[in-house]
């Protein structure tokens, strides 16, 4: 592995870091843990070329940068009057006619007082904000007189300082170039772009004690130096519900729990070894963790944007994604699936899978529809094309590909260099146009792919028949209105004694020459028409789930698309290339030098053997973004590894070693144990990228295993109040998912069928019947699955709506699937305790518990029940104060509920719609067929039970709201 | 929770940003709870916002700011080709009347009955600047919303909050109400985005549970409720004595409580029929087009008198593409007295003075339309360019009209800004400086303007 830059050591000490004229003036701390700021002031006055060095290099830059954009660059429009751009006009101050510098004397000076934000606050906006190391220079450069060399000797300076490459001042790293040379030799701290530098593993082979993980190796040294005594090892119950929600998101069931108990205490490392190896078996493994995957790619059935169009056949890729994380395919073979699966295709085709760039090593035998399927990653953002100019809509797709593959495999969010290069990282905005034009020739569409052997089928006719019933329905009601119409045409052609034409043969005609639009119908029918056309297209979408197409992307020629329906073209033009520029101010209007398709150059790894354009990757129509992705993939990229094995250790431990998990660059956070970090990822790749053996070895480790409660409570809010140092397991409240399908494995409902078309769970009906406006009509209602092993499938197989989504999720913190979600919010919002405990879904689990109870524990033994009830719910006995309190409230529930009889709720078999009619801004009605309820198999209800049933149901619905069910330790 | 782990909780700071990543409004919060009312960063001219929402886009030289030269050019041909004009167009002239009203003057159609009388409309500060940039429906309602049109993030609501908290903690600070059919875009036009949880806008449904799950199902009483949170609090109780190193545990228990202090709230808040009979008329709520959007801005009164920060009204079908007369005819028949008696409302009892009210859409109409299925459909397009919108009370400038339009009302002239700058204008009316108004998120300070935007000084009084 080449190794350039600086080591890693130097990057973290807890050193004192010498600044350009650190001698001299400020020095900074720079430990990874405390925030930076200036310690000393030492001189006061400068000599003359310092002073003038510090101006050219330091100081015109910022003024550049923070100052010149009100105050100099538009002549005609000075902000306050006061021009920043000579030194005279400097001194002399702006409208207030006071001097605003004198030179020797910053204390004097209102521009210092300005950008100390004391009095004046300048630059105004936070995110330009001087740091004090900044102002510093300011003050210093004031305090030196306030030298302001001519041009010749800025250049001078300015080449000297060039040449060098790395001084006390920091390092120039080798990009592509920016758009001017200040932003293009600027310099950088080292842990400003530590996530560029190779990845630098410690070796431990002397180092570790025998038998001891890695892991702890690096973190107990931290909690050494830092005082801290860890806790120990968590309890087998902690444990196992701990390790058992992580690796599979569902509670330990009793049987586990029970044989694990046993086992440790047996042999507690072996009985963990082997639990942790029977979790990662579980196919419920690949649920959990593609669940992960799933939030960072943006997965949704629907395509978001005015209509929400369904993408049919998304769930393929939902599926897709499932099989990999189980079957441990090594994450670069992931990588490459996923961005440039079409292209392997073309590839293998082809037979030149060995082409320049080299393919890294990797396993690649995928079956041709699991490379299609996989593809599916980039359609994952929300796209439509309704009233959006053509180029828009398409520099909109782009721009979010870029965006998101960068934030997703490299952890650099990328938009920011759309408009500029860069404010803080080193990525040129010439980079992001290479990289877009990598994607330039990708189109999206819905492609043909046959279905796999292992893809779940069931349940396609009975989805057939019900969409093809609503289809039926939608072309009814549209023919009859249609029918009247042409009716009242024909009426007219006959009283103007002309010959009948068709709606589409008359459209053309001169109106004198033809019927008044949408003749014969009432204001009403007009609206009816309109909304019916949209339910024909919505439903013979639909069928598409049922069709073996996947939601893909080819290579081609730009051309007209309308997202409701993306396919391939007729012919694809061979010879199409885009041309490709960089867009001043990301404007399609402006477009200036023209870049080729590229990786980000940064990262110090080249993607061609010429070494006059190591940057750059091919310009024929296909294989740009396979030539990225195995850039990305390669096993010498510093970002990609870092990237998943850093999200990997975010899951387990709920934060990072780097906090900011889409986010390597400067306005990241820094590692906490950085060389921990690397030497994680020179374990992942060295043994070919295997995400299993990456979770094995950190929760084989003492501080994945750690008890949640603090050896020294005080010590630990003192020292490391945000728990760093994992001197204890921090606790976590469970996903909306895991909620759902915690309830579910509690209540015995929960249906663990794998994969398959998305499933509709119940949901709140107010919500299902929600009107939802989509272009020209409603979207249709939700119609939940019509049995309930259908309903009652985990979570991840829920169909999930862009434009609504399921509110028990949602008011969970099910995040928004529009943006690449890295890490889930768990704020406690009133909400949630509405409809934990009152929604009729939750009501109905609670039935369904205690149905569960009542079967499984002696009908009139309450404390028995209790007892079950805990057993299920927390996998505990409950302690005689919580049976005592519990069976009073359990007797008082069974005389209230012997009083009291709910009222039957019939599901409805239609809706009625009301719109406001566009031509005339009258409402109007229509009817929408909910035609599951047809044979619908409901759950057991509150008026189809017993009141001793609802009286435990009342209890259960207790323990299903609790802290202990929510939270794991 | 604890003060660092509920910062480190809600921000996932990286904390070598430490102390300097800290918004002073970040550090409040660590202080308080994340709603508890915080101090304005400026001085505030307003406590509350009243949004009113016209969905769909209304047409300006059909509303606020008529266009004689476009009577003039009815029918003729239209060479315009800004936005997504293509094909033969023709001019369309406004169908309405217009007329001058009030001390002030301010133009306004026939159409409008009740927000013409002088009363009312001297209180108006109508704008004709603004600029939307988007042509599409959830775009443009977006971008209006949450300053960003691609969705995702906090909305104005949220902002306002997130700045100022709220004066009521039984209540949600952020309250939006639509019509039975959401807005396009839906919930991301009141998202919270990546805002912590606290600031979302809370819908209250005009129909069925003011809140979603507000109460149990009706065959448990409000003593059964209260038993069960008795019984869970003993559950939680037991739990957290075993877990006192778990500050969140606290919090989770804590907003069972606040729960059911809003179901007392709450339905109080909603139940208008306490509010006397004219005043009840004076919103229209017996007539039949007026009666929804009417109860909605009598509850709006009602929720900011309560001290609610932020409170949102969609009114949809504006997007008169054919038939404006009739549409646009029926849709200010729908919000014309009961806006006009908000602002009496307001004003009578002396919170007009401190209560933002807007009245706009996502963006204007063009004055030309093409030709649908073929005929001269007499409607207008959707117009980026120009649009106009009005504001009331708040510290705005009353009885004045703010820049204009070119002669046909295309394309704004005069004191043009962009969607940012009216959001700039409105935060500051409430105390609050965009540029301070930051979240640190995704490696950089967000704020609601973007990347910063300009003050409309003219608009405020």
């Amino acid at each position: 592995m080449a190794r350039k830059g600086i080591a890693m050591k130097a990057l973290f000490g807890n050193s004192i870091r010498p600044g350009l004229l650190a001698a001299l003036m400020v020095t900074v701390t720079a430990a990874a843990d405390e925030p930076t700021k200036p310690v000393s002031q030492l001189a006061q006055r400068l000599p003359q070329a310092a002073a003038e060095k510090l101006f050219t290099l330091e100081v015109l830059p910022l003024l550049k940068v923070k100052c010149f954009g009100c105050h100099g660059t538009d002549p005609e429009d000075l902000r306050g009057d006061y021009d920043l751009t000579t030194r005279d006009a400097m001194i002399a101050g702006g409208e207030s006619g006071e001097v605003a510098l004198v030179p020797g004397k910053p204390e004097d000076s209102s521009l210092y007082h300005a950008v100390l934000w004391d009095g004046y606050e300048m630059p105004p906006k936070e995110n330009d904000r001087l740091s004090p190391e900044q102002t510093e220079l300011i003050r210093q450069w004031i305090a030196s007189g306030a030298p302001w060399p001519g041009e010749d000797v800025q250049r001078r300076i300015q080449q000297q300082e060039w040449a060098v490459r790395e001084n006390e001042d920091g390092i120039i790293v080798d990009t592509s170039g920016g758009l001017a040379d200040d932003w293009t030799y600027r310099r950088y701290q080292p842990d400003e772009i530590w996530a560029f530098q190779p990845v630098d593993a410690p070796d431990l082979s002397a180092a570790l004690a025998s038998g001891q993980n890695p892991v702890d190796y690096f973190v107990n040294r931290r909690l050494t130096q830092a005082g801290l005594t860890p806790s120990g090892r968590a309890t087998p119950d902690e444990l196992i519900r701990r390790g058992s929600y992580d690796v599979t998101g569902l509670p330990p069931t009793l049987e586990q729990l029970q044989a694990f108990r046993t086992a440790a205490d047996k042999d507690a490392d072996k009985a963990w070894q082997q639990l942790v190896g029977q979790l990662l078996d579980s196919p419920h493994y690949g649920e959990r963790w593609g669940q992960h995957w799933l939030d960072v790619a943006r997965y949704a059935d629907t395509s978001g944007f005015s209509n929400d169009y369904e993408r049919s056949n998304a769930w393929r890729y939902r599926d897709y994604v499932i099989r990999s994380f189980n079957s441990d395919k090594p994450f670069n073979a992931f990588v490459l699936e996923q961005l440039a699966g079409d292209e392997i295709l073309a590839a293998r085709a082809a037979e030149q899978e060995d082409s320049p760039a080299g393919l890294p090593q990797c396993t690649l035998d995928a079956a041709d529809s699991e490379l299609l399927i996989a593809t599916g990653f980039l359609r994952m953002g929300p796209w439509g094309t309704a009233m959006i100019p053509q180029k828009e809509a398409r520099q909109i797709y782009l721009d979010d590909l870029v965006h998101n593959v960068g934030q997703t495999f490299l952890a650099m969010p990328l938009r920011c260099c759309k408009c500029h290069d860069h404010k803080f990282d080193p990525l040129p905005t010439r980079d992001y146009y290479s990289f877009y034009a990598a994607f330039a020739t990708t189109q999206p569409a819905e492609r043909k792919a046959e279905f796999l052997g292992e893809e779940n089928r069931n349940g396609f006719e009975p989805g057939k028949k019900q969409v093809e019933e609503l289809l039926a329905f939608a072309r009814g009601e549209q023919k009859q209105v249609q029918d009247k119409q042409e009716a009242a045409a024909r009426q007219w052609y006959k009283e103007h004694d002309l010959p009948y034409k068709n709606e589409n043969q008359r459209k053309n005609d001169p109106e004198d020459k033809k019927p008044p639009r949408h003749v014969g119908l009432t204001p009403a029918e007009k609206g009816i028409k309109k909304v019916r056309e949209q339910d024909v297209w919505i439903w013979e979408r639909r069928l598409e789930r049922f069709e073996p197409m996947v939601q893909a992307v080819y290579n081609g020629q730009d051309d007209y698309k309308n997202g409701r329906k993306l396919r391939e073209p007729k012919a694809i033009n061979q010879s199409w290339r885009p041309s490709s520029f960089i867009l001043s101010g990301g404007a399609l209007e402006a477009p200036s030098e023209p870049v080729t398709p590229g990786v980000l150059s940064a990262a110090g790894l080249p993607a061609s053997d010429d070494p006059d354009s190591p940057w750059r990757v091919t310009d024929d129509l296909i294989g740009r973004r396979l030539a990225v992705a195995r850039w990305i993939a390669s096993d010498d990229n510093p970002l990609t590894a870092r990237t998943i094995v850093n999200r990997v250790w975010q899951y387990h431990f709920g934060k990072g070693l780097v906090k900011t998990a889409n986010n390597f660059g400067s306005k990241g956070s820094r590692p906490t144990h950085p060389e921990l970090l690397d030497w994680l990822t020179a374990d992942f790749v060295n043994h070919g990228w295997k995400l299993k053996r990456l979770h094995t070895l950190i929760m084989t480790s003492q501080a994945y295993q750690r008890s949640g409660r603090p050896v020294d409570a005080s010590a630990l809010a003192q020292k490391d109040p945000d728990n760093q140092l994992l001197s204890v397991f921090s606790p976590r409240r469970l996903t909306a998912e895991e909620l759902r399908d915690s309830v579910l494995q509690v209540t015995g409902e929960l249906n663990t069928e794998m994969g398959g078309l998305p499933v509709m769970p119940e949901i709140n009906m107010e919500v299902a019947l929600q009107p939802r406006m989509i272009q020209f009509s409603i979207a249709p209602a939700h119609q939940p699955s019509a049995t309930p092993d259908q309903r009652n499938r985990r979570t991840i197989y829920t169909y999930r709506v862009r434009g609504q989504a399921d509110p028990f999720l949602e008011i969970m913190n099910l995040p928004n699937p529009n943006e690449s979600c890295e890490l889930r919010d768990s704020a406690s919002v009133t909400p949630q305790a509405f409809t934990l405990m009152n929604s009729d879904v939750m009501t109905d689990r609670s039935i369904a518990f205690a149905l569960r109870i009542r079967s499984e524990a002696p009908k009139d033994d309450v404390s028995a029940q209790i007892q079950r009830a805990f057993a299920l719910a927390y996998g505990r006995a409950a302690s005689s104060r919580e049976v005592a309190s519990l069976s009073d409230y359990l007797k008082k529930m069974q005389a209230y509920h012997r009083d009291v009889t709910p009222e039957k709720v019939e599901y409805p078999r239609f809706v009625t719609r009301s719109l406001v009619e566009e031509f005339t801004g009258k409402p109007f009605e229509f009817i929408e067929k909910l035609n599951v309820y047809d044979g619908y198999t409901p759950d057991a209800k509150p008026w189809t039970v017993d009141a001793d049933t609802r009286a435990l149901a009342d209890v259960c619905l207790l323990l299903l709201n609790s802290n202990e069910f929510l939270f794991v330790y | 929770m604890s003060a660092l782990a509920r910062r480190d909780f809600l921000y996932g700071l990286g904390s070598s940003l430490g102390a300097l990543a800290l918004t002073d409004l970040q550090a409040q919060e660590q202080a308080a709870g994340p709603l508890a009312p915080k101090k304005p960063m400026l001085d505030a001219k307003a406590k509350a916002v009243i949004m009113l929402f016209m969905e769909g886009g209304p047409s300006q030289v059909d509303t606020f700011d008529p266009k004689p030269k476009l009577t003039e050019l009815h029918l003729s041909e239209s060479k315009r080709t800004a936005g997504l004009a293509n094909g033969k167009r023709f001019y369309v002239g406004s169908p309405f009347k217009s007329r001058k009203v009030g001390q002030s003057g301010i133009d306004m159609s026939d159409q409008w009955q009740f927000l013409a009388e002088p009363e009312v409309a001297d209180e108006l500060c109508v704008y004709r600047g603004c600029k939307a940039e988007s042509l599409n429906h959830p775009e443009a309602l977006l971008h209006m919303n949450t300053g960003s049109r691609l969705g995702g993030d906090p909305g104005l609501g949220a902002w306002a909050t997130y700045g100022l908290g709220s004066e009521n903690q039984n209540l949600p600070g952020y309250v939006v109400m639509t019509e039975l059919a959401l807005p396009q875009a839906g919930p991301a036009n009141w998202t919270n985005g990546y805002l912590p949880a606290y600031y979302q806008g809370t819908r209250l449904r005009s129909t069925g549970s003011p809140i979603l799950d507000l109460n149990p199902p009706v065959y448990k009483d409000r003593q059964h409720q209260r038993k069960a949170l008795d019984q869970l609090a003993m559950l939680n109780g037991q739990h957290a004595d075993r877990h006192p190193e778990h500050a969140d545990l606290v919090a989770r228990m804590e907003s069972y409580e606040l729960a059911y202090r809003m179901q007392m709230t709450v339905p109080g808040i909603v139940d208008i029929d306490s509010e006397p009979e004219h005043l009840q008329k004076s919103y229209g709520l017996d007539r039949k087009e007026t009666a929804a959007f009417g109860r909605q801005c009598l509850m709006a009164r009602r929720l900011v008198e309560q001290g609610v920060r932020f409170v949102q009204i969609f009114s949809g079908g504006w997007d008169s593409h054919d038939y404006l007369q009739k549409g646009h005819s029926a849709r200010i028949a729908s919000v014309d007295q009961p806006i006009a008696a908000l602002i009496k409302d307001l004003k009578a009892r002396g919170l007009l003075e401190d209560t933002l009210v807007v009245w706009t859409g996502e963006f204007g109409r063009t004055p030309d339309n093409n030709y649908r299925g073929g005929v001269t459909a007499l409607g207008r397009g959707h117009n980026a360019d120009a649009m106009n919108m009005w504001f009331a009370g708040g510290g705005t400038r009353k009885g004045t009209i703010v820049g204009g339009t070119d002669e046909i009302g295309a394309a704004a002239v005069d004191v043009v800004h962009p969607i940012r700058d009216v959001h700039v204008t409105m935060l500051r009316l409430l105390g609050l400086d965009d540029n301070k108004l930051t979240y640190f998120h995704a490696g950089r300070f967000k704020q609601l303007s973007q990347f910063g935007g300009e003050l409309i000084p003219e608009l405020i009084g």
